[in-house]
């Protein structure tokens, strides 16, 4: 009876185990085949996955309106199509997970294409250049990257930066204290920390790097260094490899808006820059 | 500090509040009735009934309510279960929650003596009118501090539902803090977690007092 009672319970977790997995093929499956452009039409909207605290690709502002360099570019381009653009706020960690699922249809907030990313979505044309920094304060000394060593640096979780950090290991991560880099969930904690002097360096976006120095009251004591060997960081917009159509669509509005100026007007007045980057497919 | 900026980002963190009383509230009112049915399951005779409810005890114990929370929205799709956003958040806080309660409850019916059993069956009382009319409610007397500890609990776990993109009181604050680049939304935050939590105790203490007749 017992032996019995054993065997069932083994039998009842193999079967549990067979639907899970069964089950995950059938959701990745359907991600990379299945396009939804059509049933996207019938909705009248589209709805993109983004970290309200993304500042400044896409964030609240205090009255809790989003706002954003990412968040006029998804809604210029679905204008050309007559789609309303829904925002919904994920947790970053998730993002992948979400798209697969179908709760959101694209993620679209500075999300930069690696190849790891590459193996599980499709990306659009890249819209924006964005590039590594190491930032730091003056009092520490640092002159270049080079100069990051014996002392301690810190990264976003998940990041860009901390994927570089285990990439091209010379150039950071074999250099500094403990070979280790503190791991920050969010950008303003590195920050404090590096007013604080427990980390004396920040390996992160340029965008972001620009747009917090500039609210600090001390701006002339930060330094921002880059490293031509490294490559660019080029945000693109995900998407679920079976969505073809929707790639397409989007991909024909971004040329178009580098055509009529409109990308130029964006980068204008996010970033004060004057370029009209948008990269090939 | 200035009171300017507390008046400009007050409203998005009470939108997070609102939120985080949402979740408080449907989770009370779903899981203090399920833990009670629990954990009179959990001192039945049935056995299978016993281990099964022993083993749902043990998994929502056992696994972080975070995990939990990931499982039910990410998770469950998987096999073909999709919940929107607030109902993932609800079910998973209701399941773990009510897990709390049962143990709670089940100290308390314990803890009522054996002679009041064998006293009601000597008056021919029905199982159904023994719980409902000798033995809840003086369990309800004696888990009431416990219960009330786990409510508290309730108010400060609600901030997880982060991790499934909804906007409660914490994210409002950590929302702000990135962009404004300040610790103040944070401070403000706390405070807001104080006062509910301080309406909470109020509400206990008075609940406490109602039922501490016999005494």
């Amino acid at each position: 009876m017992r032996f019995l009672k054993k065997k069932l319970a083994l039998v009842l977790l193999f079967l549990l185990a067979l639907i899970t997995l069964s089950g995950c093929t059938n959701l990745t499956e359907k991600a990379n085949t299945q396009d939804t452009w059509k049933t996207i039409k019938r909705r009248g909207s589209v709805v993109v996955g983004l970290d309200d605290s993304f500042v400044p690709m896409g964030f609240r502002q205090k009255n809790g309106q989003l706002i954003g360099y990412d968040i006029d570019l998804a809604k210029a381009v679905f204008k050309q199509y007559g789609l309303k653009v829904d925002f919904q706020t994920i947790d970053w960690s998730m993002k992948e997970t979400e798209l697969k699922n179908g709760t959101i249809d694209l993620i679209w907030n500075g999300y930069s294409i690696t190849s790891a990313r590459k193996k599980k979505v499709a990306f659009s044309r890249p819209y924006l250049k964005n590039e590594q920094v190491l930032v730091t304060k003056k009092q520490y000394g640092i002159k270049s990257f080079a100069g990051i060593a014996g002392k301690t640096l810190g990264v976003q979780t998940g990041s860009t930066a901390e994927t570089f950090l285990d990439e091209y290991p010379k150039l950071l991560k074999d250099k500094i204290k403990g070979k280790q880099a503190v791991l920050y969930d969010t950008f303003p904690n590195a920050f404090i920390d590096l007013n604080a002097g427990r980390i004396q360096g920040i390996f992160m976006d340029e965008v972001y790097a620009r747009y917090y120095i500039n609210h600090e009251k001390d701006k002339s004591d930060y330094q921002v260094y880059f490293d031509k060997t490294l490559p660019s960081d080029l945000f693109a917009v995900g998407l679920r490899k079976g969505d073809k159509t929707l790639r397409r669509k989007i991909n024909q509005a971004l040329g178009r808006m580098q055509q009529d100026g409109q990308l130029a007007k964006l980068n204008k007045k996010w970033f004060g820059t004057a370029s009209n980057y948008l990269g090939k497919d | 500090m200035t009171l300017k900026y507390v008046a400009e980002i007050m409203p998005s963190l009470l939108q997070g509040a609102e939120l985080t009383l949402q979740i408080f509230f449907w989770t009370l009112v779903g899981s203090l009735p399920l833990g009670l049915l629990v954990s009179l399951g959990l001192t039945s005779k049935f056995k299978p009934l016993k281990w099964l409810l022993n083993f749902y005890v043990w998994l929502m114990r056992g696994t972080p309510l975070l995990l939990q929370l990931i499982f039910v929205f990410y998770g469950l799709p998987i096999i073909g279960i999709v919940f929107d956003r607030f109902g993932a958040a609800i079910f998973a806080f209701i399941l773990n929650y009510a897990a709390y309660f049962a143990e709670i409850f089940r100290g308390g019916f314990q803890s009522i003596d054996e002679g009041q059993y064998e006293a009601a069956k000597v008056l021919r009382l029905s199982y159904g009118q023994t719980i409902r009319k000798i033995v809840i409610p003086q369990v309800v007397k004696i888990v009431i501090p416990s219960i009330g500890n786990e409510v508290i609990n309730l108010v400060k776990d609600s901030s997880l539902v982060y991790v499934i993109g909804l906007g409660d009181l914490l994210r409002a604050g950590n929302v702000a803090t990135s962009r404004d680049v300040t610790l103040v939304p944070l401070i403000l935050v706390a405070v807001i977690y104080l006062l509910l939590i301080g309406i909470c105790t109020f509400v206990l203490h008075k609940v406490e007092k109602r039922y501490s007749y016999f005494k």
